[in-house]
């Protein structure tokens, strides 16, 4: 049983859950004090264990009947249905049967003499269905249908009842007929089980093989523009470590700062050594954490720029006091409920639904004469506006006059754009003449320049 | 001394919260049964009003144990968690004493045998008695088991958190002036988060998991009957059902579980005898709390049940009517 769990903890990890080696000692002493014999009882011991984060629970519940449903789990075996018949049933069973297209036939009398699948059946099931790239459980579900179009139950199942008519004519009893039916349909129950466990185990064996994941340090310096799926999974994850490691910087200047009022009981109690005479003084901290005004291109060449931003400032609420973004492409849209709950990843997934990106179509000026209508009482004196996009405007109205009384009405106003400054006003780039207002314009092609970013403008 | 008692399993534990008026479900019951078995702090996430403090209250009576609370907030720091020293008491003392550090000192003939007379008196003004207990070392040095409480960490500071490890590990305090001090019986710990900010990994990895979700409608007709017992049964269904339809829509709040016991002793206050319109107009308010989700479901609720009052369309004049 431990070796069990110690695989289970490596195929979650697999699956990019951190599962510590603390937390697989608790699981094993959580199962010692619990005990196997309840399985439901273990499974939510293992759970409470193992699990820290409430998404990951879903991945949980996949993989834990694969490691630990195997016996008593298995689906019911197949009958054969053929067995029990009489001479004179099976002639009028062969006779109906001639009736169908020959696959079709052989398909049905297969599921009905309950045979399984061969591995070499299998094996040509899984790559036709495309099972043997797929890592993640999410497509499990697509991955069974289709090998199930593949065995042909919707058709076996549509032909039965098209060859009932004929074989109640041959001399079959109604009951019979029924009773037919109904153990073909377990039979195919039981085959979609069984292949629904067998994908769950694939997918697992596919996680388990996943190639070593892209060096972190690597990626931080890949331009937006050239990251792959994969690469942009491992950033996800390391805008994680990267907010706790901003966050923390980030409180420690400030404790630092001699500015704000001063905190007697603190100083007091540092100079107690000093017989309190007050040699080092404390300050309270002074309340600096900025609102933000967040306002990010999500064209396709901003996406994914944009979505690290996001789920970096998302990451990073505790350092800021509110947090109001926007998206836009051709127009603008309040996107800060989608990412409350939700992964940055959904949350952007989601956003883009709703407002697909098209060709030449991303309007700012257009977005920001919205922003002024609806939003503008967003932004006070507290406010930090931060806008994420290359400028680009495919020669529209730049809106030049409210970004004007936007920066003016804002603390501070910083531009990151991916693009490098020689680039800036070329083409449609009207980069140059929003320059002026902008306090802080940073260059962000990469994850390692949008954090310099980020610790800089938090700070300033 | 009160008895305490601990959990034998995790059945146990379901009874004896059920004494306590706190309806668990298995999953509840299997996890706290395994922070006792394994002396581990649990970390208790989930959306707000779900019961995750009512756990640990309930946790406490059933097991005997006193629950110290510590609430945590934004600039929450060691001082107000762990300990202070009562400087305005120690001066004060040392005025008073004046006279009698005189005494003290009186026969001393030089400098240094003077220092050293204070120093062997230094006790007197480093010892308990100067010291400010916090709900974190009043936990450790209770005499009983205790259980601690440790509420929405994730309004605390970063820093906090990372102080909050050495503690929840050892149940130990290192006091420079008194040495270490280590925890007679080690608390049950329960700490709350509503997930506004990503807790640590460190924090997490030394903690056990809960995550607490809204109630099924079995569980939360339970609550009800047996929070409210004397609300009629077939209105608490109807209330029931109606909350989870709540929880489904796209709300800026959703109704939590103590809105809907709220609301439960609200109707039962009026006398209210089914859920009509007018009763729901007028209760509305102590289930949903913003004013966008007021109106959203008003609209909702009220075109539903008006469907009679047609024929006052006949009132409004002619040439008004689109």
């Amino acid at each position: 049983m431990e070796t069990r769990i110690l695989q289970f903890a490596k195929a979650l990890r697999a699956g990019g859950i951190p599962v510590s080696q603390a937390e697989t000692l608790d699981a094993m002493q959580a199962m010692l004090s619990i005990g196997i014999s309840e399985k439901q009882q273990f499974r939510r011991s293992l759970r409470a264990t193992l699990i820290k984060n409430a998404p990951d629970l879903e991945l949980f519940d996949e993989l834990f009947p694969i490691f630990f449903e195997g016996v008593d789990g298995a689906p019911p075996d197949m009958q054969n249905i053929m067995e029990g018949m009489s001479d004179e049933e099976a002639q009028a069973l062969a006779q109906a049967l001639r009736q169908l297209k020959a696959d079709l036939a052989e398909a049905l009398k297969r599921l009905l003499r309950g045979d399984k699948l061969t591995p070499e059946q299998l094996q040509r099931l899984a790559s036709m269905a495309g099972l043997n790239r797929t890592r993640h459980f999410r497509y499990k579900d697509r991955m069974v249908q289709r090998m199930l179009k593949a065995l042909q139950h919707d058709a076996v199942r549509d032909a039965m009842r098209e060859i009932s008519q004929l074989l109640s004519q041959l001399g079959f009893s109604k009951a019979r007929l029924q009773e037919l039916r109904e153990m073909l349909q377990e039979n195919m129950d039981a085959e979609s089980d069984f292949l629904e466990q067998f994908a769950g185990q694939r997918i697992t064996e596919n996680m388990e093989a996943k190639p070593p994941a892209p060096e972190v340090d690597e990626v931080m310096d890949q331009p937006f523009g050239y990251l792959n799926e994969e690469e942009m999974d491992v950033l996800r994850q390391e805008v994680r470590r990267l907010s706790a490691k901003l966050r923390t910087r980030i409180s420690l200047r400030q404790k630092r700062e001699k500015s704000g009022q001063l905190d007697l009981k603190a100083t007091l109690r540092q100079n107690l050594r000093y017989g309190a005479v007050p040699f080092k003084l404390s300050y309270r901290r002074k309340q600096k954490r900025p609102k933000l005004v967040v306002i990010c291109d999500i064209s396709t060449s901003m996406r994914y720029c944009s979505e690290l931003m996001l789920s970096l400032v998302f990451a990073m609420q505790d350092q800021i006091s509110k947090t109001n973004a926007f998206a836009f492409n051709d127009h603008l849209e309040f996107i800060t409920p989608d990412f409350e709950s939700r992964s940055s990843k959904e949350a952007v997934e989601k956003v883009l639904i709703r407002m697909p990106p098209g060709h030449y179509s991303t309007d700012l000026g257009g977005s920001l004469r919205e922003f002024q209508r609806d939003y503008f009482d967003q932004i006070d004196h507290r406010t930090t506006l931060l806008m994420v996009g290359d400028a680009r405007n495919n020669y529209r109205d730049p809106g030049l006059d409210i970004f004007k009384t936007m920066a003016q009405r804002s603390r501070h106003t910083i531009w990151l754009n991916p693009e490098p400054p020689m680039l800036w006003g070329s083409g449609d780039s009207d980069m140059q003449v929003y320059l002026p207002f902008c306090r802080h314009v940073f260059q962000v092609q990469t994850m390692a320049e949008l954090a310099a970013a980020v610790d800089e403008w938090l700070t300033a | 001394m009160r008895e305490t008692i601990s959990f034998t399993s995790p059945s146990h534990v379901k009874t004896a919260l059920a004494a306590e008026t706190y309806i668990c479900s298995d999953e509840i019951a299997t996890v706290g049964f395994l922070a006792s078995q394994l002396e581990k702090p649990l970390l208790i996430e989930g959306p707000a009003g779900v019961g995750k403090t009512e756990l640990a209250k309930a946790v406490a009576a059933a097991t005997g144990r006193t629950l110290i609370r510590l609430q945590c907030y934004e600039g929450l720091d060691e001082t107000k968690a762990l300990y202070e020293w009562a400087y305005a008491k120690q001066l004060l003392y040392t005025q008073l004493l004046r006279d009698k550090l005189q005494e003290v000192l009186g026969e001393t003939t030089s400098l240094k045998q003077a220092a050293d007379q204070i120093a062997a008196e230094e006790d007197v003004f480093f010892s308990m008695r100067f010291l400010m207990q916090r709900p974190l070392l009043q936990a450790i040095l209770h005499p009983e088991p205790v259980v601690l409480l440790i509420d929405e960490i994730d309004r605390a500071d970063a820093e906090f958190e990372a102080f909050l490890l050495e503690i929840l590990s050892d149940f130990q305090v290192s006091v420079p002036e008194l040495g270490t001090l280590e925890a007679r019986e080690r608390p049950l710990v329960f700490l709350t988060s509503n997930n506004t900010r990503e807790l640590s990994e460190a924090l997490k990895r030394r903690c056990l998991y809960l995550f607490l979700d809204y109630p099924s409608m079995e569980q939360e007709l339970a609550v009800v009957s047996l929070r409210v017992p004397d609300l009629d049964k077939g209105l608490s269904r109807e209330l029931v059902e109606l909350v989870q339809g709540l929880r489904h829509l796209d709300l800026q709040k959703r109704p939590s579980i103590s809105e809907t016991l709220d609301w439960a002793h609200s109707l039962l206050a009026l006398n209210a005898k089914r859920l009509d319109t007018q009763t729901l107009e007028s209760t509305l308010g102590v289930l949903l709390k913003h004013e966008r989700d007021l109106a959203k479901i008003r609209k909702q609720i009220v075109p539903q049940t008006s469907t009679e009052k047609d024929d006052d369309d006949y009132d409004i004049p002619e040439e008004w009517k689109l």
